[in-house]
């Protein structure tokens, strides 16, 4: 399947827009993986575990979006946004991440 | 806890910067007490050992490991300097409350989230729990002295799976044109800018419930709250005589006081596809 940003697909011609497919995850309050923050942000060694949880939370996300867009039988999303929004939670570290598109088939 | 074959020598490595982090920071500290380098009592070992161990483990691992392996050393040297600077070698400590507050700023300075999830989950748990107690005694009580059975109005929150490809049926099946992309390969007139918002309760069922149930409920409320506002907007254009929305967009954030609310907008450019 392919996704993209853009508003179409280059070479290839749109038969059918299928409709809107949205994906969501959410990166909760993990007390263990904070434990001890304080002392070591100030040293770093925190953010590639923070980098590491966001991937993984994306693809949940994209992949939970390519699902829809295979039960709606289509073969690509284009339209692609994938936004970041912090809801607050113990530390300010609750983080949604939310992708959507327009499910489509081309030729 | 398993360790691959491939990540041992790794985990040495890691150890390794981890240990001569330590030193480093073991020997900075030494360096300060010595020397006495300390301002208005304050030996700055306190301030500069943890950080001299952090900085060069972290130089370190990068070097050996490639990245960062999390600042242990730091923290190690951070316990080390409390308990001797503040502890060991404190004559004036006291068993007060002074001693007591300071504990707890040192321990919220090191371990902010552990502390607060104690100060805010357990401790508040505890209490729910205790007035939960009393509660039910009081009710007996009443119930024993009155001979009337109280209304059982006890709610038992399951939290249900969100069912996915049900909103996404429900969204895709309201004879409206959700596109996400600002142009379409289909003829159309522009109706207008519209938006709708839903305004939801942030939640904070912290009391009872794991932190893992409060992530599936908040984000299937996030889910179930996305769909409706999203029905919104299609009323909204629909009501103008509109069948789609272009360069859709969906907004989460935080609003009301203290952050005491989620707000989901949805907005677009209002269409009438010509079919």
């Amino acid at each position: 399947m392919i996704l993209t940003s853009s508003n179409t697909l280059e070479n290839k011609k749109i038969i059918e827009y299928k409709g809107l497919v949205t994906g969501e995850a959410l990166i909760g309050d993990n007390i263990y993986k904070d434990l001890f923050s304080g002392v070591r942000d100030v040293v770093g060694g925190r953010t590639s575990k923070y980098e590491d949880e966001i991937k993984k939370t994306r693809d949940i996300a994209l992949e939970s979006m390519r699902e829809k867009a295979e039960q709606l039988n289509a073969n690509a999303i284009i339209g692609l946004k994938i936004s970041y929004d912090n809801l607050g939670g113990t530390m300010g570290n609750t983080i949604l991440i939310t992708a959507y598109g327009t499910a489509i088939n081309y030729e | 806890m398993k360790i691959n074959k491939e990540e041992q020598p790794n985990l040495q490595k890691t150890l390794v910067s981890i240990a001569l982090g330590t030193l480093i920071g073991l020997g900075t500290y030494g360096f300060c007490l010595h020397f006495d380098i300390e301002i208005i009592g304050w030996n700055l070992g306190l301030l500069f050992a943890p950080l001299a161990a952090g900085y060069s483990e972290t130089y370190i691992a990068k070097k050996l490991v490639g990245k960062d392996v999390g600042a242990i050393s730091a923290l190690i040297l951070f316990i080390v300097t409390v308990v001797y600077g503040f502890i060991i070698d404190n004559p004036t400590l006291g068993y007060n409350l002074i001693t007591l507050a300071s504990i707890i700023i040192i321990l919220q300075a090191a371990a902010p989230t552990v502390t607060n999830y104690f100060g805010m989950v357990i401790l508040l748990g505890i209490i729910s729990k205790l007035i939960d107690f009393i509660k039910r005694i009081s009710d007996k009580c009443y119930t024993k002295l009155f001979k009337r059975a109280k209304k059982n109005n006890e709610i038992i929150d399951v939290i249900k799976i969100f069912n996915e490809s049900e909103s996404n049926e429900l969204l895709n099946s309201q004879n409206f044109y959700y596109f996400t992309p600002n142009t379409i390969n289909l003829e159309y007139e522009n109706i207008g800018y519209f938006y709708a918002t839903k305004v939801m309760d942030k939640n904070t069922a912290i009391l009872g419930i794991s932190s893992s149930e409060i992530k599936k409920k908040r984000l299937n409320d996030l889910k179930t709250g996305k769909d409706e506002c999203l029905i919104k907007l299609a009323n909204e254009i629909k009501s103008k005589n509109g069948n789609g929305v272009i360069d859709l967009e969906i907004e989460y954030f935080l609003t009301g006081f203290q952050a005491s609310e989620f707000q989901i907008v949805a907005q677009g450019m209002g269409i009438r596809v010509k079919e």
